[in-house]
């Protein structure tokens, strides 16, 4: 019993990162109808400015973050006008094909700007506390409060708030919003620099438990891809759900069916459950 | 008066790849254009859906490693001849692109590229764990070249060339016929507007199980191919980067053509081969050279070279009204080039 | 099909050029000094690059100082060694097609490859003409099996170890054997072997719970599986810097016991992560720079020289610096550079007069297989120590033979 209450703390950690990309990544698909494939690239450029910031000009953990944050929403305001924002007519396979190669010529970016070995980021949180008998990883501990808190934010930033509110008329109609006076070119910059700056929170948070390096996006990309399909594209609570289910099925199927397996179990959940319901299972109520 | 044009360049086209092994004696590039006919053959079968139907599997390289490790296993374990193996793996990857399309496309849009996303992944994954069968990681080694056939014999790599090359002919001429075919039409209405499609009695569902069930066969025809050409077989034939390069080839060379899939590949590929010099560069290159080919030439070569071509026409016969872009050729009307194949959302 | 015919002239044109810009890179220089070119094919792009880029710079090392001498002379001939490097990406069917291009592009007659699905793949095409000689950088003992007459195996075979590595540890720690190694096949091998080896000697192997190092986002869910079973040795290993790490979330779970690192992570790498106080009672790889023979010394000393203070010098690096060393006395020995087969016969040979500085490793014989060895010692860490234990010759197939 105590395994199973370590792995559940385990699966949450886990599904408070899935939760924050896949955020990302649905805001993008939500309001734009992009299928952002560099979302991955930019989590992990997310990861390698911290460190940056963290490890070469000596800032605070905290303050790394924060650099973090505001550079990759910059990165992905120039993304939005640069590469998608032209493809905006365009069929959406064209705004994919781009996207990949965004994703290409990040990671080679990366690689030529940082080398290619692991980088490792020291994080102030590195100790262990104790929780209901069970030892759990201040840094775990951390990820999991500030997910929550980060999510939680959003929610009330797209539900409270005037430009939220114009966010979400975007999501649901473009065309709509233009008309009743939504500047859709600011919102789309707009969308665009929250979802990386969500990427690299994300990354920042889970650093300390891995290592960066050029190619650490790519598992998670794809498995982000799988949550917002799960939770139905475009969907903010879907894809937080989503991210949870996910992890907890990975991490408990990990412990009771067989770890050799448990990379694979995300994409086999996807295929049964597609199978049964195509549109995923919290569709978008529109 | 423009079909004999097509029909000429196809035959010099023929001829010259005819005459290619006689012109270098280098098995490097031999072996590079074995690769790109082989791949080009897949790239056909991905047309057959994403250009013909709009819609986008990403299971295709998925279904390519399906038919390369059916041909190897059998060539490799079972001793089976190519002969034999070759059509097995073709009716093996068939059946199963028929089940998965029966599932699949109960899907749509975004979805369905999702889905046969994870399809793909899991195939991969069963190749890289199913390690009895089929090797695991390591892969499966020492896949014979094609045995031999009648008084044919296919040990030397020119032998092979030919081989390639006619099997990759026999696909074009079968892509040609289909998308002419009633059944290419039925298609053509698909991609443009499924509930209209269906209104005048097309039974869609049917149709596209029918054109996945093709693509497949034609990804597990060319992987078939493959598995005896490489003798080597590793989970990464199926894998996301194979998938990845299949869709640039087609959506450069231009999807819904009949050159463009096999232009897209032979440039590519020579284009990467060209960039390995770059080691770690050729990605820094590739990825722009890719978005700013997606934004300025949508329609990839096929859609650049058309429009080139058009204006220059129009220069050479400017009085003419009648020749004024206004008035497209019969097929262009059929198939407008500023309307890009569409991987259309489902709602 | 709107645009068949012109898309079809403009692919006829690349073609026909492309086949008519046949261009070879070889020949003399202008002081009628030969060129020869080494060919290499690994991954240099992708998650396994900074693995490539360590065996190239073993072999820049090999051929900087080999041309600077100056004193390669074959068949009174002065020879200068370039290195061409392609990037395979760790795709053994990439491996093919440039290995195919260095024979044609660049006529190498010697082919480094770091990796064993791209040495599997590449074997059989070294027999065909143009053969080539392939300096096979894995420890897979598959490489051997396959009895190719052309391959110089450089690392010691990885089933050497797992004898005195379940004996050390067993004695030291307990008999219940944790499995935490990467999912790799290379992992499942070296799983395979140590948990057949543990039961041999009477211990008891517990739930297997290995995982993929390179794809795995959070190590915490294995490793509160595997300490679930309460084991006394773990066997752990992959790439250096995530088995650290997965030392680290084991030691902070509360893990008191011993490791079994596989030969692919290098503890001098894992030191820059970890603590050596978490890695105590580790079996493994000895880091290079703890040897203290004259070879190793000089090697480790001209490494810092040429890349710097920060880049250790690991055994990936001097095996293929050696290895190199070893090609390029060969073929001074056969009195040729484009003759695969006379050099492999003189391998041997060469590795026996290779002088000393040289050498990183004191390994004096390839065998009749193909395989460079000679006194391999591995490390077990004690009291924060390296405590070496040597590794036996194989007896019989491991003796110099030629």
């Amino acid at each position: 019993m105590t395994l199973f209450f370590q792995q559940l703390v385990n699966g949450i950690a886990l599904g408070s990162i899935y939760g924050l990309v896949a955020l990302g990544l649905t805001l993008v698909y939500g309001v734009l109808k992009i299928p952002n494939f560099a979302h991955g690239a930019l989590y992990m450029v997310g990861a390698y400015i911290t460190f940056v910031a963290a490890v070469v000009y000596g800032m605070g953990y905290i303050g790394a973050i924060a650099v973090a944050v505001i550079v990759l929403a910059g990165i992905g305001v120039a993304l939005e006008r640069v590469v998608f924002n032209p493809l905006r007519h365009a069929p959406r396979l064209h705004s994919m094909i781009a996207a990949l190669g965004v994703l290409l010529f990040l990671e080679a970016g990366a690689q030529l700007a940082w080398g290619a070995e692991f980088r490792r980021l020291p994080s102030p949180f590195s100790g262990t506390v104790v929780l209901f008998g069970l030892p759990v990883a201040t840094q775990r501990l951390l990820v999991i409060v500030a997910a929550v808190a980060v999510m939680i934010g959003l929610s009330l930033f797209l539900k409270r708030t005037t430009t939220g509110a114009a966010i979400e008329a975007m999501a649901q109609d473009r065309a709509g919003a233009l008309l009743v006076g939504i500047d859709t070119r600011k919102i789309a910059m707009l969308t665009f620099a929250i979802s990386a700056a969500l990427a690299a929170f994300a990354a920042a948070l889970v650093a300390p438990l891995n290592l960066i390096s050029p190619t650490m996006g790519e598992a998670v990309n794809l498995k982000a891809f799988v949550i917002i399909i799960l939770g139905g594209m475009g969907s903010i609570p879907g894809a937080v759900v989503g991210g949870y289910l996910l992890a907890l099925v990975e991490v408990l199927g990990g412990t009771y069916i067989s770890s050799s397996f448990s990379q694979l179990i995300a994409f086999a959940v996807l295929v049964v459950v597609l199978a049964f319901r195509p549109t995923g299972l919290f569709t978008r109520g529109v | 008066m423009r079909v004999p044009t097509t029909r000429i360049l196809w035959l010099a086209a023929l001829l010259a790849a005819l005459a290619f092994p006689f012109l270098t004696d280098n098995l490097y590039f031999l072996s590079i254009v074995i690769t790109a006919f082989i791949t080009a053959i897949a790239v056909y079968g991905l047309n057959v859906l994403v250009g013909e139907t709009g819609q986008l599997s990403l299971a295709h390289a998925g279904f390519f490693g399906i038919g390369a490790y059916t041909a190897g296993i059998l060539a490799v374990r079972f001793d089976l001849s190519f002969w034999l193996a070759l059509p097995t793996a073709v009716a093996v990857t068939a059946f199963l692109g028929f089940l998965v399309g029966m599932v699949a496309l109960r899907t749509r849009g975004d979805y369905f590229a999702i889905f046969t996303l994870g399809v793909g992944v899991v195939i991969t994954g069963i190749l890289d764990l199913w390690e009895g069968v089929t090797g695991g990681t390591d892969g499966l080694i020492g896949v014979p070249p094609p045995t031999r056939i009648g008084p044919l014999t296919f040990e030397s790599l020119e032998a092979q060339y030919y081989l390639y090359l006619f099997c990759l002919a026999l696909t074009i001429l079968a892509v040609r016929n289909l998308s002419r075919s009633l059944v290419g039409r039925t298609l053509l209405a698909i991609r443009n507007d499924e509930h209209l499609a269906e209104a005048i009695g097309i039974n869609v569902g049917r149709t596209k199980r029918l054109s996945f069930t093709i693509s497949t066969s034609l990804a597990g025809f060319a992987g078939a191919l493959y598995a005896p050409f490489l003798g080597y077989l590793g989970p990464s034939v199926s894998g996301l980067v194979m998938m990845f390069n299949m869709l640039l080839y087609l959506m450069i060379g231009g999807a819904a053509s009949l050159a463009g899939p096999l232009v897209g590949t032979l440039l590519l590929m020579a284009a990467t081969q060209g960039l390995l010099a770059f080691e770690e560069y050729q990605l820094l290159i590739l990825g722009p050279l890719l978005v700013l080919s997606i934004i300025f030439a949508p329609t990839g070569i096929a859609g650049l070279v058309n429009r080139i071509g058009q204006r220059l026409s129009d220069r050479k016969t400017k009085p003419g009204p009648s020749a004024a872009p206004s008035s497209p050729s019969p097929k262009n009307r059929a198939r407008p080039s500023h309307a890009p194949p569409h991987a259309e959302a489902g709602n | 099909m709107i645009s068949s015919h012109r898309l079809l002239a403009l692919g006829l044109i690349v073609v026909t050029v492309g086949a008519c810009s046949d261009e070879a890179s070889e020949g003399t220089d202008a002081d009628g000094t030969e060129v020869v070119n080494i060919g290499f094919s690994g991954p240099l792009s992708g998650g396994a690059a900074f693995y490539g880029q360590n065996v190239v710079n073993g072999l820049t090392m090999a051929i900087d100082e080999l041309n600077q001498a100056g004193d390669i002379e074959v068949n009174e001939q002065a020879v200068r060694f370039e290195l061409v490097t392609l990037d395979d990406r760790y795709l053994p069917n990439e491996s093919a097609t440039n290995v195919r291009r260095l024979l044609q592009q660049s006529r190498t007659p010697v082919i480094f490859v770091p990796h064993v699905g791209g040495i599997l793949a590449v074997q059989p095409m070294s027999v065909r003409p143009p053969e080539f000689l392939l300096s096979a950088y894995s420890s897979d003992p598959r490489i051997l099996e396959a009895a190719n007459p052309l391959t110089l195996m450089i690392p010691p075979r990885y089933d050497g170890y797992f004898e005195p590595f379940v004996g050390a540890t067993m004695e030291a720690y307990g008999n219940r054997l944790g499995v935490l190694p990467t999912n790799t096949s290379y992992g499942r091998a070296w799983a395979e072997g140590v948990t057949e080896e543990w039961r041999r000697q009477g211990g008891e192997v517990l739930g297997d719970h290995s995982v993929d190092y390179n794809t795995t986002t959070d190590f915490a869910g294995p490793v509160t599986q595997t300490l679930a079973d309460a084991p006394d040795v773990i066997l752990v290993g992959g790439p250096s810097q995530p088995t650290a790490l997965i030392v680290h979330a084991l030691r902070q779970q509360g893990y008191e016991g011993g490791f079994i690192v596989m030969d692919q992570a290098k503890f001098e790498e894992m030191e820059q992560i970890i603590p050596r106080t978490e890695l105590e009672g580790s079996v493994g790889v000895y880091p290079l720079e703890a040897y203290t023979s004259v070879g190793t010394v000089g090697f480790v000393e001209r490494f810092h020289e040429k890349f710097g203070r920060e880049r250790l010098p690991t055994s990936e690096v001097a095996l293929n610096y050696f290895g190199m060393h070893i090609v390029a006395q060969a073929m001074e020995l056969a009195g040729t550079v484009a003759d695969p087969q006379a050099i492999r016969g003189q391998l041997t040979e060469a590795a026996r007069q290779l002088s000393e500085d040289r050498k990183p490793y004191e390994y004096d014989t390839v065998t009749k297989e193909g395989h460079l060895t000679g006194d391999v010692v591995t490390a077990f860490i004690q009291n924060g120590e390296y405590t070496a234990i040597p590794i036996p010759r194989r007896s019989g197939r491991g003796a110099p033979v030629e």
